[in-house]
């Protein structure tokens, strides 16, 4: 209920905020904010740092890095070969020695296949402009290639690592030194980092 | 919901206004708001959001005015606890300067009731920012309202 003490308030008149000390408050607030923002900012970086980081070591969205579509390419010439393995596999203490003299440069490769990756055997490939040594591995009823090559003068990623799946099938290809290594197959991903692990 | 700053700014207006009766003049109405703004923002986390926002910034417009009057001992402390049984009819024609001279002879929780009253807090808002019991506001308000008539009909009279 309004009263004329009421009445005599609302005499009062409204008293309005300078502008000086609206843009002081809102500077208060601005201030505030930075800190919180560059967290902000920096929290960004660092999770796009890590997602690149992971993206480049398991390189799961590689778009058709070279290395790989060769991988795929020569996996496919070693399949339709005629004669896909000119050495059938002994193990590895058989394939190994085959190499020498048709290559320049000595292939360390020291799984000599299991259970689940038996060693079928090896031939002679290329790999991009080089030779290479390609021993084939299966696994259920897929073959899968491992190539052997040089390593110089290639485009390789950072990491020197890249996997990737193109047109079916999946790679991963690596540097250990002056040998480069790719392991193409149409088994799953999982799978061919098994394999890769045995082959550290 | 935006950062309680955000949503503080949206009440500058009516802290202001109340500070410039609480003290009676910009510059210190303008040295309290903002002090009532630092204190605001350092204490941002104990405010619990969905709680009375405005409430909760009026509460420390008030503490920081408290606590100012003390400092400097500008307003003399009056007898706004003193139950007004002499209410007679106020001159509805006094000057707004008359009326804003009698809230600041009030003592500054007096006034401070008054001028939150003004800005439509509820009861339990004024109690909130006034820091005491909802069912004792009620009668806090009602004797600074009376300690105010008293003074406005002292001017009505020509005192």
């Amino acid at each position: 209920m309004t009263d004329d003490l009421d009445t005599l308030l609302q005499k009062l008149p409204r008293r309005t905020t300078p502008a000086s000390l609206r843009a002081r408050i809102e500077r208060m607030h601005v201030r505030r904010r930075e800190p919180r923002n560059i967290a902000i900012a920096l929290a960004v970086i660092a999770f796009v740092a890590v997602i690149l980081f992971v993206s480049r070591r398991t390189n799961q969205t590689s778009p058709e890095s070279p290395l790989v579509a060769e991988a795929v390419n020569d996996h496919l010439r070693v399949l339709y070969a005629s004669h896909p393995l000119e050495i059938e596999s002994g193990g590895i203490h058989q394939v190994k020695p085959w190499f020498e003299g048709r290559l320049d440069f000595a292939p360390i490769v020291t799984f000599d296949g299991d259970a689940d990756f038996p060693l079928q055997g090896g031939t002679i490939a290329y790999y991009i402009d080089r030779k290479a040594a390609a021993f084939v591995y299966k696994r259920n009823l897929h073959l899968i290639t491992l190539f052997v090559f040089q390593s110089h003068d290639l485009p390789w990623p950072r990491s020197d690592r890249v996997a990737s799946e193109t047109r079916g099938f999946h790679a991963i290809v690596w540097r250990t030194g002056d040998l480069g290594y790719a392991l193409v197959s149409d088994v799953a991903m999982p799978e061919l980092t098994t394999l890769e692990h045995k082959l550290h | 919901m935006g950062s309680l700053a955000t949503d503080a700014l949206a009440h500058l207006d009516a802290l202001f206004h109340v500070a410039r009766y609480l003290t009676g003049d910009d510059a210190s109405a303008e040295d309290l708001v903002q002090q009532t703004y630092v204190r605001a923002l350092e204490a941002e986390t104990t405010f619990e959001r969905g709680t009375n926002l405005r409430a909760w910034l009026m509460r420390i417009l008030r503490n920081a005015f408290i606590d100012q009057t003390r400092r400097t001992k500008h307003t003399s402390e009056l007898d706004e606890d003193m139950p007004d049984d002499r209410a007679e009819p106020l001159r509805t024609d006094l000057a707004a300067a008359d009326i804003e001279r009698a809230l600041l002879e009030l003592a500054p929780d007096a006034r401070a009731v008054i001028l939150l009253d003004l800005e439509g807090l509820s009861e339990k808002e004024l109690a909130d920012a006034m820091e005491c019991e909802p069912g004792t506001i009620k009668s806090r308000l009602s004797r600074a309202r009376a300690a105010l008539r008293k003074r406005l009909a002292a001017y009505g009279r020509g005192a």
